[in-house]
């Protein structure tokens, strides 16, 4: 069984055993592996001397908020990844869910209400939203997985032609009732409570409830990736899906459902949204999959096929929320975050790519 | 090899993150000069000598907003304050973030272009966020049909610094009508007695681009129809929508040139359907629509000029308007709007109330709100030359 | 040095963080000789031919080529030298033709800028001729069988005028006819004065092509004799440095009544012309067959991944449908493939991923959870059982031999109980001590009442391991024979019959 301290010692003992080169050798290639750790860590500690505020409670809450609010769509698209493919419908899946929940939750008295007969805001009626719009997206994701897995399409043209017919959904949807195109407001104070009240304070800064609810998400996905038939398939098509055939796994299913759990996690994305931004207009969750894919590559989830973790999701959500928060406490200008935003997927890929290519 | 690649790449991200540490410093360092200069030139000056300003703006790459934020670095700058921009590339959730960041960070005042225009509950939120801290909502809209109300009177925290949504509209309509009326033989290309008209929309939910799609028009027929003159109407009998809008909500010069790319292909003199006349939200498209005409041979000096109108009065739209190629827009004023933040930003954090602030600017180009004091509009002007 | 050395590894040395992969090997090839090397799986012999070729850096020694020490930083500098390989799994562009293959990375151009075709197709010829290869240049490769893509892949050695070729394996896909040809081209490249190194399991061929021999084990270079010297005995007991008495374990199996029934396959988009056999319980069938007979064919009809126009099956009298995989699983039937690497295994999977796929629902628990605790048992059971060579459960499975692959596989498909085991090629690349250790397994299974179909380009391998022998030609049965009293010729006769 894999024990940490037990490993150390026998990491250790091999290191001792080794002749100069081959130590040279194996630290370079420990520091190589753990590259992104390192940098992160100098990373904070300059944040934090520059910037002491970074490094309190109240900055935390900060933190941990955000990555709760990317994870969902993170721990969505992974799936896609896993078996080599990719989601580029997710922000706008997000998008539509948001409306539609938005307008389900818009406040009985508001004056630009979009559907005026919809039943009054009750727990039930925000669970029951839940569950539609977790639903439409799940539609989304089966209609994804259907021609991924029927036609053989590679999944970037399928999602995107999704995401394009999604967004043609979006824009038609925010016309409706003479709305106009105009961002759906109004929401509803129970709604804003069940997904954004606040749990407690940390530093003064209020934690949402929906960093409850990625945590659960993240312990179901967990158990979905590791302890279901399910997962194991989905590792198996991933790696290599002819022998999966073979094998006995239906291929088809299993990608059907990656696309379709992954478009319910963009749907749940989409419900906690339009409380996020306060209202939801027809732009919202343009481009999120781009960060979404981002994490999960600097997370180890890779386009090799058939690898990746949870946990390594969850990691590369926080250090992309990390350098999002530290730069701008630092006030590094827009540009600049970008620039470096991109020089670490890059960098964490190819360091990714690293333990795929040698020794061949 | 493979190592190599990897070291480098390792390597450029560790120069880059010092790079930005060193981007850092002189912007330090300059704060620290003005705010010693500000210190002996004023010693009455109150405000805090590391007062910490965080300018939320919706989008990088907004044009006109780029020269209003010139024109407030220089005002933050003359009043002693470097302030920082942040910008969220027109994505509402990314802002919060922005915001949330800012106030764990310290800031002391939060300038914000909200990037859900109209939308006060977004602007409620921002407000619950920021506790004690004042922000100054500035240029977009923060509410449809009095719903910023509340917001603004309900709050001792918050100011509002923008334009009446409605009045750019208004203004380029009645322009629109005026020159219609004026040159209305010279406009009918096809000589059927009635002018073809286009309209660019900005963005399809922004509360400024529907305003102005709806009067920009309304208000020109009204004036051509008080004249006796027909009515414009629009190219194409089949859009029942009457506009072409900027898919991405982007108000882009290079949405308006492709439509017009497209819409020439079917309407043109040739045809005996050329479009007329084209109104736009804003001077950005209308660049691209001049674009597009000088393209077939219009607007080019020489030739035929086809009317087209927008709003702002950028650089590139005067300088359009001086050479002939544009008719007229509507002047916001970027320097008035980045005065009226950076002045009421100040006068805040030297302790005086939102209401207070703004009643403090004391400046023509300025009018309060008739009903709430908290909200200030900055006046728009015809512009066809100078 | 002598004069006719040409080429010359001294005291080669390699190790990899654990392991002394190569420890101070010797290996010289002489001009115009064939030079077998052979060894275990995981003796050294790979790897001493990736240091060879600069794949992997070497940590001591020294290579000479025609008395010039050399030390080549990857094959494509090898190969302007004159050092050439043919690769046991081909990497070649699949979705070219031959000659794009075998002028990629040096076209004839036309004033530097456009290819030259017409010299492209003209040089293809005329190596072609002069090999006695038979294959149209304009061709590409994917719609080629594995002996032509060889042949191109020889041929391109041969473009490069190299003066020692290494051949991986060479015969591991290929049938008798075509062994033949290969052997006379590589006879006439030795004529030449090439220097061949020949690496490969198969003892027989061996014995007829090669000059000399060198055995290798565990890293160390043992011995290097002639050819002549040498009897099968003796190499086998140089490899695995102890006495093996037999190729195949005794035969104790006892068929009893008949339990598979296959009527009538014709395939809709393949060859299979009504092919009909029966196989009992505790039965090992062989099919045998030259390339593109059928034999893969035909058992992954039976299995459901290739479309049946026509043909029924019956178990025990009772007819399944086996329209794919799942079912055919359900039903109590099993599939080796052919291809490890492309069908068979999950390589960047662990040994228990790879152990557990097709067996999931043994672990189930309440339902949907899955027990980690039984599937660490199964996967444990089968390293005991099959003597698999792993450090551990997590281990990813591309890292181990093809041999323990195999076994990994041959684990997970008994895991699904299956009554009738489908095994297609089953010890293709696969080192003496392990095919012996797989023969010992399918026996097993025979014992215990299972049905084995077994397809295999071996002869002697389907001769000492089936009861009985079913003969496909051009995609039909062409008879059947009991491996008892039949001889490889009357094998190849009927093999021939519809060619």
């Amino acid at each position: 069984m894999t024990n940490p301290v037990k490993n150390m010692q026998r990491a250790i003992a091999d290191y001792k055993q080794m002749n100069a080169k081959d130590q040279k050798r194996y630290l370079t290639d420990m520091v190589l592996n753990n590259a992104l750790y390192i940098l992160m860590a100098i990373f904070v500690i300059y944040t934090a001397i520059k910037q002491p505020n970074f490094l309190t409670l109240g900055s935390f809450a900060n933190l941990i908020t955000q990555v709760a609010a990317y994870l969902p769509l993170a721990l969505g698209i992974a799936g896609c990844i896993v078996l080599t493919g990719t989601d580029l419908s997710a922000g706008r899946v997000v998008g539509l869910t948001a409306a539609i929940a938005g307008v389900f939750m818009q406040k009985a008295d508001f004056a630009n209400k979009m559907f005026q007969n919809l039943p009054e805001i009750t727990l039930g009626w925000i669970l029951a939203t839940m569950l539609i719009v977790v639903l439409i997206g799940a539609m989304i994701g089966l209609v994804n997985g259907f021609f991924v897995a029927k036609f053989s399409l590679h999944p970037f043209i399928v999602t995107l032609s999704t995401q394009l017919i999604t967004y043609g959904i979006i824009l038609w949807f925010f016309a409706l009732n003479g709305n106009n195109g105009q961002p759906i407001s109004g929401l509803s104070r129970e709604y804003k409570d069940f997904v954004g009240g606040a749990m407690f304070r940390l530093g003064g800064v209020a934690v949402p409830r929906y960093v409850l609810y990625a945590i659960i998400l993240t312990v179901v996905m967990w158990f979905i990736w590791n302890k279901t038939t399910f997962g194991k398939n989905m590792f198996a098509v991933g790696s290599n899906a002819e022998a999966a055939k073979v094998s006995g796994v239906n291929v088809f299913m299993t990608t059907v459902l990656v696309h379709t759990l992954a478009g319910a996690m963009y749907g749940y994305a989409g419900f906690i949204e339009g409380v996020r931004a306060g209202s939801v207009a027809a732009s919202t969750g343009l481009n999120a999959e781009c960060d979404a894919i981002a994490a999960c590559v600097i997370g180890g989830v890779s386009f090799v096929g058939g690898t990746g973790k949870i946990s390594g999701i969850i990691l590369g959500v926080f250090v992309l929320r990390i350098i999002f928060v530290a730069l701008t406490m630092l006030g590094v200008d827009s540009s600049s975050l970008y620039i470096i935003k991109g020089a670490i997927i890059l960098c964490a890929c190819a360091l990714d790519m690293r333990k795929y290519l040698v020794k061949k | 090899m493979k190592k190599l690649v990897a070291v480098g790449l390792a390597s450029a991200m560790a120069l880059s993150l010092t790079a930005c540490g060193a981007k850092e410093q002189p912007a330090a360092t300059t704060a620290a000069a003005a705010a010693t200069e500000a210190a002996t030139e004023a010693a009455k000056e109150e405000v805090k000598d590391d007062a910490k300003v965080v300018v939320f703006w919706y989008d990088e790459s907004d044009v006109f907003l780029g020269f209003v934020r010139d024109a407030m670095n220089k005002e933050f700058e003359a009043l002693g304050i470097t302030p920082d921009n942040q910008f969220a590339a027109n994505n509402q959730s990314t802002q919060i973030d922005q915001i949330n960041t800012a106030i764990a960070g310290g800031a002391d005042i939060l300038v914000v272009n909200q990037v859900t225009s109209g939308a006060s509950d977004t602007a409620e939120d921002i407000l619950a966020a920021a506790g004690d801290i004042p922000v100054v909502f500035f240029n977009r809209p923060i509410g449809v049909d009095g719903s910023e109300t509340p917001v603004l009177t309900e709050n001792n925290t918050v100011a509002f610094i923008g334009t009446d949504a409605p009045e750019a509209g208004h203004m380029q309509g009645e322009m629109i009508g005026e020159y219609v009326v004026a040159n209305f033989d010279a406009i009918d290309i096809n000589k059927d007695g009635k002018i073809s008209y286009a309209m660019m929309k900005g963005d399809e939910a922004n509360v400024e681009a529907i305003y102005r799609t709806q009067y920009g028009l309304e208000d020109a027929n009204a004036v051509i129809e008080a004249a006796g003159k027909p009515a414009l109407v629009y190219f194409d009998a089949a859009n029942t929508d009457c506009y072409q809008v900027d898919q991405g909500g982007a108000w882009s010069a290079a949405a308006a040139k492709e439509y017009m790319d497209t819409n020439f292909v079917s309407y043109n003199e040739a045809n005996g359907n050329m479009i007329e006349l084209v109104i736009c939200n804003n001077d950005g498209m209308a660049e691209g629509v001049i674009a597009s005409l000088q393209e077939k041979g219009y607007n080019t000096g020489d030739g035929h000029v086809v009317p087209v109108f927008g709003v702002d009065a950028t650089d590139n739209a005067k300088a359009l308007i001086a050479d002939g190629a544009m008719t007229g827009t509507i002047k916001q004023d970027d320097k008035g709007m980045a005065a009226a933040v950076a002045n009421t930003a100040k006068a805040i954090l030297e302790g005086a109330t939102p209401a207070e602030a703004l009643a403090s600017l004391n400046d023509d180009r300025f009018s309060i709100d008739a009903e709430i004091n908290t909200k200030m509009y900055v006046a728009f002007a015809p512009y066809t030359g100078e | 040095m002598e004069q006719n050395t040409l080429l010359k590894m001294v005291g080669i040395t390699k190790t990899f963080p654990g392991v002394k992969a190569l420890d101070g090997v010797n290996f010289e090839v002489k001009r115009g000789t064939v030079h077998a090397l052979m060894g275990e799986n995981g003796a050294g012999k790979s790897t001493l031919m990736k240091c060879l070729f600069g794949m992997y850096a070497k940590d001591g020694g020294q290579i000479y080529l025609e008395g010039n020490e050399i030390n080549f930083k990857n094959s494509k500098e090898a190969l302007d030298n004159g050092v050439a390989m043919v690769h046991q799994e081909l990497n070649q562009a699949l979705k070219r033709n031959v000659m794009d293959n075998i002028w990629l990375g040096r076209y004839p151009t036309i004033a530097g800028i456009t290819v030259n075709e017409k010299k492209m197709y003209q040089d293809t010829m005329a190596i072609f001729k002069e090999l006695d290869i038979d294959v149209d240049p304009y061709k590409i490769m994917s719609t080629m069988p594995v002996s032509q893509r060889q042949m191109v892949e020889i041929a391109k050695a041969v473009s490069y005028n190299s003066k020692v070729i290494v051949f991986d394996e060479p015969t591991s896909s290929l049938t008798e006819e075509e062994v033949e040809h290969l052997f006379k081209i590589i006879n006439m490249l030795r004529d030449r004065g090439v220097g061949i190194i020949y690496i490969s399991h198969k003892m027989a061929e061996i014995k007829r092509i090669s000059d000399y021999i060198t055995v290798m084990r565990d890293g160390k270079w043992v011995a290097t004799e002639r050819a002549e010297d040498l009897e099968m005995q003796d190499i086998i007991r140089l490899m695995v440095g102890r006495e093996l008495t037999n190729q195949f374990p005794p035969k104790t199996n006892t068929p009893g009544e008949v339990y598979l029934k296959v009527e009538g396959i014709t395939g809709m988009y393949n060859q299979l012309k009504e092919v009909s056999f029966e196989a009992k319980r505790g039965e090992i069938v062989g099919l045998a067959g030259l390339d593109a007979s059928g034999r893969t064919e035909t058992l992954e009809s039976i299995f459901g991944i290739r479309t049946r126009k026509e043909g029924k099956i019956f178990l025990d009298g009772k007819q399944c449908l086996n329209r794919n995989a799942q079912e055919s699983i359900k039903n109590g039937f099993a599939l080796l493939t052919e291809e490890r690497r492309a069908t068979g295994i999950f390589g960047v999977l662990d040994i228990k991923a790879n152990t557990v796929i097709s067996s999931l629902k043994r672990h189930k628990r309440f339902g949907i959870f899955l027990s980690e605790k039984s599937q660490r048992e199964d996967t444990q059971y089968y390293i005991d059982a099959m003597r698999t060579k792993t450090p551990s459960q997590e281990t990813k499975i591309r890292t181990l031999s093809g041999g323990n692959q195999q076994k990994v596989i041959i684990g997970r498909w008994l895991l699904t109980e299956p009554e009738v085991l489908l095994l297609d090629e089953p010890t293709r690349g696969i080192d003496v001590g392990a095919k012996y250790e797989i023969y010992q397994l399918i026996l097993d299974l025979a014992n215990k009442g299972k049905t084995v179909l077994m397809v295999s380009s071996e002869m002697p391998e389907l001769l000492g391991v089936c009861d009985r022998i079913v003969v496909m030609s051009g995609g039909r049965v062409a008879g059947e024979v009991d491996a008892r009293n039949t001889t490889q010729e009357e094998i190849m006769t009927l093999a021939a019959k519809y060619v």
